[in-house]
């Protein structure tokens, strides 16, 4: 396990994000980079199907039951334990993977779900929380390999988007690449010389200075520090460049959307990415719900296991946390529409990689799907889970929000001990 | 200025009677002595109706199928019921009795979702199209494959030329093929694309029924104009096509980007069609229509949600499935027994009257 910091100890400051070892990281990680970073650091995959997965159509099926829709279970490499029929890839992976299938959220809104879930849903204490990947980029920092920290590979538009940051301030929020392409103009103009562009830099500097001069801190750090992190990316800019990717990768990972997102996720992390949030967006099904499974899931299902085997052959599983959700589940009932509407009393997540107990099914619900057994699992005692699975704890370590002591986690909630390793 | 001679029009339909039913339903038809309404839904049973005067009275529902009992059709000669299954299974019953006989069956007719079931025009063949991109025919006597044909697409719809000597089936992307299945040779393939579109990872929109009209000239693919993803937004619409050459004659379409799909249609004797539609987010309608006409001379919008229309062979009487009102709703909602709420199809039973010049 990490030794344990605190906030102070892990400040990201930009003369450490620049002064870091500079090592010769190519699109792909070298092994010596590679094994150091296996060391050493702990990263983070976070996988959001945004509108909210169905659980009966993946982690928790209940064919042939009276909501359990058209699709049947199969079997897994954990003996005992199913998933659908939509799946078969995955559940030759479930060994790899931890399923929470009795999670109970509080909020069954889009529009606010999303945020809660993302932000952990801590007691209000007045101040808008971190997503989990600004909390993560500030708890640990980014890694050796001066990459940025937090960055989210999504459809549509990317950029900077310091509003996942919540009180910690801007620089913590989250480097969206929109269609999981490099932001826009990344690279030097081939009109510039490195001696020019170093003259426009060294000028943009001494602006900067006056710049900070006016305006508060923590703006004048989070505009400087997105510099830095283009700086940085555009030593690296080949992990984007999905046109060099052996074509056998692009077909495990699937030509789709997701799949190509899913796979510069991977060369992210492989070359050392503290944070790497990849979204899928399209998961809403009001409407059509079982067609619509049908066409997502097995898209879903081809990619998230090609990253999970790959994770696992580099030996990266071991150093990352990986991460499967949405902002709640969907209805048993099914409407008019054939569709399923939203869900936040009973569904599923799946996590795997450092820290979590790999092949483990935790909690259940009855057998129709409409109740969790037992006590549930609200996204508090998830947040503390994954910060114990990366070597933190959330009963030492906290937040200081210019001086105000806050818990990095729900304080009423614990881990859920079944889902660490 | 039309030339058109003006059409009869039927009379306003009238729902003449009304039944409760426990579950979802999703396809139903008339047998066609007109004796029995068989259904089936979100649930594995197949149920059934005997028609007494205007009543449905409930027979035992047929059991034995596994997971959702997706798709029927009664034999067109004999007392034969075909059901298929969400798992793949065939089954040929017969369906008066209230114990119904199996005639033959097979556990695995598709690998997985049995989408629709056509029976050829002689009674000699039934043909199945499935999610594994299969599309089967056996014999309908004893059950034998007779021919298949592999896809790459979850296949949705079949129907047989009125000649028998083809099956014409089509997927959610949009190519719809003719398979001559004696000769084993794909005869033609109609472009029907207009109907899907990819909304990022979601194949939106999709075929859900394939009727031959106008004596076999005019083949009338119906579905919905896809707009956008997650929740579809889409317009109910019918593709004809002048089935010699392939290509599209005329799109119909009714309705905005809330109304839908249309789920079910069929021709009435008369020459008209008979369409009913469940929205996304919209309510649903039935409507009456000519395929040569750009509007439905008659919608009906009370009913929520349609999924199916079964013609009684009469061509007077007619059965509209609808789902419950306020079938929709986030979080866990109970009854007031405090039960976890599901919903349920009600069959409405429909007149006609007589033609109107």
């Amino acid at each position: 396990m990490a030794s344990l910091c605190t906030p102070r100890d892990h400040t990201f400051s930009r003369r450490a994000f620049l002064g870091g070892a500079m090592g010769a990281l190519g699109g792909l990680v070298s092994p010596a980079v590679a094994e150091a970073l296996r060391q050493k650091e702990k990263q983070v995959l976070f996988v959001w199907l945004d509108g909210g997965i169905s659980q009966l159509e993946s982690w928790d099926p209940k064919p042939g039951t009276e909501f359990g829709g058209p699709f049947r279970a199969i079997p897994t490499s954990v003996k005992g334990t199913h998933v659908s029929e939509l799946m078969p890839r995955l559940a030759k992976q479930m060994h790899r993977l931890c399923v929470v299938r009795s999670l109970c959220t509080k909020d069954n809104a889009h529009s606010s779900g999303v945020d809660r879930i993302q932000r952990g849903d801590p007691l209000n204490r007045g101040v808008p929380y971190p997503h989990f990947g600004s909390a993560v980029a500030k708890i640990l920092g980014p890694t050796a390999s001066n990459l940025p920290p937090y960055v989210w590979i999504k459809p549509g538009t990317g950029g900077f988007k310091s509003e996942d940051a919540g009180f910690l301030g801007p620089k913590y929020g989250s480097l969206a690449f929109g269609d999981g392409k490099a932001p826009e103009n990344l690279l030097r103009h081939p009109a510039l010389t490195a001696d020019e562009d170093e003259a426009r830099n060294e000028l943009r500097a001494m602006l900067d200075k006056h710049y900070a001069a006016r305006r508060a801190p923590r703006n004048v750090e989070a505009n400087a520090s997105v510099f830095d992190m283009a700086r940085e990316l555009m030593k690296k800019a080949d992990i984007f460049d999905t046109s060099k990717l052996p074509a056998r990768d692009v077909e495990r990972y699937g030509r789709h959307e997701l799949g190509q997102h899913m796979l510069i996720a991977r060369r992210m992390l492989e070359a050392g990415v503290r944070f790497v949030k990849v979204t899928s967006y399209g998961w809403d099904t009001h409407g059509d719900n079982f067609n619509a499974h049908a066409g997502m899931v097995p898209k879903f299902d081809q990619a998230f296991a090609a990253m999970l085997e790959d994770l696992a052959a580099t030996g990266l599983l071991e150093h990352t946390l990986v991460i499967c959700l949405s902002e709640f589940g969907r209805t048993p009932r099914i409407n008019g529409h054939v569709g399923r509407d939203h869900f936040p009393e009973a569904w599923s997540l799946a996590m795997s990689g450092c820290g979590i107990h790999q092949g483990a099914v935790v909690g259940a619900t009855n057998d129709k799907g409409t109740l969790v057994k037992d006590a549930g699992y609200d996204i508090g005692a998830l947040f503390h889970t994954w910060y114990r699975a990366l070597g933190i704890d959330p009963g030492k370590v906290e937040f200081d929000n210019a001086g105000q002591p806050l818990p990095i986690a729900h304080e009423e909630m614990q881990a859920i001990k079944e889902a660490l390793a | 200025m039309s030339d058109a001679v003006a059409k009869p029009k039927p009379a306003e339909p009238k729902q003449i009677a009304e039944v409760k039913t426990t579950r979802q339903i999703t396809a139903a038809r008339f047998s066609p002595n007109g004796a029995i309404l068989a259904a089936v839904g979100f649930d594995s049973a197949v149920w059934r109706w005997r028609l007494e005067e205007n009543e449905l009275k409930a027979l035992p529902a047929i059991a034995g199928h596994r997971g959702w009992a997706s798709a029927l059709a009664f034999h067109s000669h004999q007392s034969w019921l075909l059901t298929g299954d969400s798992w793949g299974a065939l089954r040929c019953q017969t369906f008066a009795e209230d114990a119904p006989k199996t005639l033959w069956q097979h556990e695995t007719a598709h690998e997985g979702w049995l989408r629709q079931i056509a029976v050829s025009p002689d009674g000699k063949h039934i043909a199945t199209v499935g999610r594994d991109g299969f599309v089967r025919v056996w014999s309908a006597a004893e059950g034998k494959l007779v021919a298949e044909h592999k896809t790459a697409e979850d296949l949705y719809a079949v129907t047989f030329t009125p000649d028998g000597s083809a099956i014409v089936f089509g997927d959610m992307r949009g190519p719809i093929e003719a398979f001559d299945f004696s000769a084993k040779k794909s005869i033609r393939v109609l472009d029907a694309a207009a109907l899907y579109i990819l909304d990022r990872l979601q194949d939106l929109g999709g075929l859900r029924t394939l009727l031959f009209i106008d004596g076999g000239k005019t083949l009338a693919a119906s579905g919905t104009t896809p707009l956008d993803g997650a929740t579809p937004q889409s317009i109910p619409t019918i593709l004809f096509f002048d089935y010699a050459t392939g290509k599209l004659a005329r799109t119909f379409k009714h309705g905005a980007p809330k109304d839908g799909f249309i789920h079910d249609l069929v021709a009435h004797p008369d020459g008209h069609l008979m369409a009913v539609t469940s929205g996304s987010p919209g309510n649903g309608m039935l409507m009456l229509l000519r395929s040569d006409e750009a509007e439905p001379f008659h919608v009906n919008t009370k009913m929520a949600n349609c999924h199916a229309v079964a013609l009684h062979p009469d061509g007077k009487r007619f059965v509209v499935t609808s789902t419950n009102r306020d079938s929709n709703g986030n979080g866990r909602r109970l009854t007031k027994d405090g039960d976890y709420a599901n919903n349920s199809s009600p069959l409405h039973l429909f007149e006609s009257g007589a033609p109107t010049s």
